[in-house]
């Protein structure tokens, strides 16, 4: 079941789960760690990307 | 009462150790129940998928001195422990396998096979070791989830600024809050004329 799915996106639910549970241990209300969790998944997704792109542009090329 | 975030933690050490069993049953049991709910959400379901990527097999302990038989060592279950009661039953079957008892719970989370060890990686390749960080990060973030049963959150809901600095900055202010009297009443005022 798992073997059709890409490797790359096995990050995805690890990514969400450290989000949550991080901004849970920042803030108290649950709006704003919600809220603080999105933002950090998204950052977290994009710095993942872009140092994937990178490096995957660099393969490309050597 | 928490004195830098307003937060009623109840008993801590109950809370941090019900925390430490059941990932978010410490917030629950200190009345914060959407929080716990998260937090139990997140690691469970972090550290089960974990195990049903490596089919059920990546959460064990076995009683080896490292210092003795390195290769023997699954240093692993150390960062799954901290899930609590998710990675238990690992250390309670190698327990009962040093003492030369049969597995309880139907072998759930016993040592395998060396033969099904060996054929975990040609059957599922790089999914076995995905699992195994699955579990292992959320068994680390139940010690981020423990620490917050036992300390509250790091930063005030209202201003959103970390805790810390607010009582660095003002300790006036925070124990002269209404919130927290029981803290003022209970300390004594070391200079009453300043």
């Amino acid at each position: 079941m798992f073997s059709s799915i890409h490797i790359y996106f096995y990050v995805i639910p690890l990514v969400a789960a450290i989000s949550l549970v991080y901004s849970g241990t920042r803030h108290e209300s649950t709006t704003r760690i919600l809220v603080q969790a999105a933002r950090l998944f998204g950052v977290i997704l994009g710095v993942l990307a872009a140092s994937t792109a990178a490096l995957l542009l660099v393969n490309a090329w050597v | 009462m928490n004195q830098r975030t307003s937060v009623d933690l109840r008993n801590r050490s109950i809370a941090a150790f019900l925390s430490f069993l059941v990932p978010g049953l410490g917030q629950i049991y200190q009345g914060r129940t959407a929080k716990g709910v998260i937090f139990f959400v997140s690691v469970a379901t972090l550290f089960v998928l974990g195990m049903a990527l490596g089919d059920w097999s990546i959460v064990y302990w076995r009683w080896v001195n490292p210092l003795k038989s390195l290769e023997k060592f699954y240093g692993w279950y150390l960062l799954q422990l901290p899930a609590g009661l998710l990675a238990l039953p690992g250390l309670i079957q190698a327990t009962l396998a040093e003492y030369g008892m049969d597995p309880i719970l139907w072998g759930w989370q016993a040592e395998p096979s060396q033969d099904q060890i060996n054929s975990l990686y040609p059957r599922l390749g790089k999914l076995v070791e995905m699992g195994t960080i699955y579990t292992e990060i959320a068994g680390m973030l139940n010690v981020l989830v423990i620490f917050d049963a036992w300390d509250g959150p790091a930063y005030t809901s209202d201003t959103g600024r970390a805790a810390a600095s607010v009582a660095a900055t003002a300790p006036q202010a925070v124990e002269a809050s209404p919130t927290n009297s029981a803290a003022v009443s209970a300390e004594p005022i070391a200079n009453p004329g300043v």
